[in-house]
């Protein structure tokens, strides 16, 4: 891992420091709000069913994958495609780095970003639990399933960004392998039970990951489901890297 | 390097190249545009992996110790790559970390390599807002920031304005008292300014290796050209019976009632007594009462060396 940490700090200043990080914020804090506000506007009038403010917050919205959508592809598009345009990469990959060090230093940089987009959240959940009872433990749960999520999606668009040398590239190669693993999970709803499409289509499911985690349920086929989707990449990332020395 | 060969897919860019820098020379790697020079550089900095053959840069090969290698160049590519965002002592202190310079003395060594490089004045700008010459220079910062033995330097003067030029010039004789500097160039009269051997490409092979004094004998100052005012026939004739000219030829018409001659000496004369077959041309000269314009040695300088080098090998090569 050598030259892990300079990388590291390197890659977190370079998202800070361009506007990228505070619009995706914003825009994040902004989908959130007008959630919240939502779920109790129509619960005043309409009593609360057997939605809670959890899982209408990680559950049952397709806001959470439009934020994700929305969010990751610009992230991640370009660690690796910029490096490569602008000739930075040939400065990098002479010092004494090892390649993993590189993937994941980007990859560890990326993903902080995104846990900083959500920490602002977890407010809600402070002001919420002085107002009534919260289940801090399906909060966490819902909080891991956003991370796992997150995480793959991440190494997704890594992977993609090291793939190719053009960022719009890889923003569009992200945004539609993230499309059709929503699609895929959105299949769950539109075929038969018992088929094996359909079970095939609720293991791929977002949606129903997060309604899973969101109502405190932690499924180990869900973990091992998200943690290759976020290996995987990562692993493919790195031979690419290595591969340059010799294409 | 020994033997080393370098391809993309069907297209040889380095063919069995092989040479040896020893310490504390300034190396100047000549050839044209597509050479093989930048491939050779990036093998060089472990950028690139050689295709065959061996590289070892200060006792490591950089493909088994690619670690240590790349430990031991600094480089700066061709295109001097930087990231914009950064100010230039973020960049060079992000940069001395990452190539491991030690924790104590980073903040010191990066000082330093700002005070060679000349860029103390703009520490504090981003790199977005500097200017090419600048930028050139911050590069060359960042190959010196950890103090490698071996700088490796890709065009260094390229896009320069003349002053940058020279400013960069003196940069690399100053860098070659306490590193071993190799620096690539299509420019011939850079080598002659900065480098103290040179190392001529071209077409992915070495031509010619040696001092300048020793590329520039293998053609040597083979001849004079001189312009006279007066008879041509009778200078051209003076110039024949002179000791050590094997022929003369017209360069040329001048306007008016110039005339531009060469003389080619003989091949086996020694440097010196190429420069004693000079004077007695131009006494000759006078004797025969042409009036003597202009003198000059034709085909010394390393142009004339490097063009008759790669045209042989143009000409003879069975190279595609």
């Amino acid at each position: 891992m050598r030259g892990f940490w300079p990388l590291y700090r390197r890659e977190l200043f370079a998202f800070f420091v361009t506007p990228l990080a505070w619009v995706l914020i914003v825009v994040v804090q902004g989908m959130h709000f007008f959630l919240l506000v939502d779920h109790f506007s129509r619960s005043a009038d309409a009593g609360m069913g057997d939605e809670t403010p959890l899982s209408a917050f990680f559950g049952n919205t397709v806001l959470l994958y439009l934020v994700l959508f929305l969010l990751v592809p610009p992230m991640t598009m370009r660690l690796f495609a910029e490096e490569r345009r602008s000739g930075t990469i040939e400065t990098l990959m002479t010092a004494p780095v090892s390649s993993p060090a590189v993937v994941l230093a980007k990859y560890a940089a990326a993903l902080t970003t995104y846990v900083a987009m959500w920490a602002p959240t977890v407010l809600y959940l402070v002001i919420l639990g002085r107002t009534g009872a919260l289940d801090w433990r399906a909060a966490s749960s819902a909080y891991l399933g956003v991370l796992l999520v997150g995480a793959a999606y991440l190494s997704l668009g890594l992977c993609a960004s090291a793939l190719t040398r053009s960022q719009f590239l890889a923003m569009v190669c992200t945004a539609l392998v993230l499309l059709v693993l929503f699609i895929l999970g959105v299949g769950e709803f539109v075929t038969r039970e018992g088929t094996t499409m359909h079970t095939v289509c609720s293991h791929v499911s977002v949606w129903a990951a997060m309604n899973d985690f969101a109502s405190g349920v932690i499924d180990s086929r869900r973990l091992v489901f998200y943690g290759t989707l976020t290996v995987l990449p990562l692993y493919v990332a790195t031979r690419a890297v290595e591969a340059w020395r010799w294409g | 390097m020994s033997h080393l060969t370098r391809r993309y897919g069907a297209h040889v860019a380095v063919d069995d190249v092989s040479f040896e820098v020893g310490k504390g020379e300034v190396v100047g790697f000549l050839g044209p545009n597509g050479a093989g020079k930048s491939t050779t550089l990036r093998v060089l900095a472990g950028f690139l992996g050689p295709t065959s053959g061996t590289v070892k840069v200060a006792g490591h090969d950089v493909v088994d110790d690619s670690f240590e290698a790349r430990r031991a160049v600094g480089y700066m590519p061709e295109s001097v790559p930087l990231y914009p965002e950064m100010r230039v002592v973020e960049y060079l202190r992000f940069r001395a970390e990452l190539k491991r310079a030690p924790r104590g003395k980073r903040a010191a060594w990066v000082d330093d390599a700002m005070a060679k490089a000349h860029v103390l004045d703009v520490a504090h700008k981003r790199i977005a807002h500097l200017s090419r010459g600048y930028r050139q220079r911050v590069g060359i910062a960042d190959a010196i920031v950890a103090r490698p033995p071996v700088v490796v330097l890709d065009e260094p003067t390229a896009g320069l304005d003349p002053n940058q030029i020279r400013e960069t010039r003196a940069l690399i004789r100053e860098l070659g008292r306490e590193h071993t500097v190799v620096v690539s160039t299509h420019i011939l009269s850079e080598v002659e300014a900065c480098a103290t051997r040179v190392l001529l490409v071209h077409k992915g092979k070495l031509l010619a290796q040696g001092s300048i004094e020793e590329v520039r004998a293998m053609r040597g100052a083979t001849g004079i050209e001189v312009v006279v005012h007066g008879d041509a026939a009778t200078a051209e004739r003076a110039l024949r019976a002179t000791e050590g000219v094997r022929d003369t030829a017209r360069a040329g018409a001048d306007a008016g009632e110039l005339v531009r001659l060469r003389a080619r000496f003989a091949e086996k004369l020694g440097a010196p007594e190429r420069a004693a077959a000079v004077e007695r041309c131009v006494a000759a000269l006078v004797a025969a009462g042409v009036g003597v314009r202009e003198v000059r040695p034709a085909g010394g300088s390393l142009e004339d060396a490097f063009a008759a080098l790669t045209h042989a090998e143009s000409e003879t090569g069975g190279e595609p």
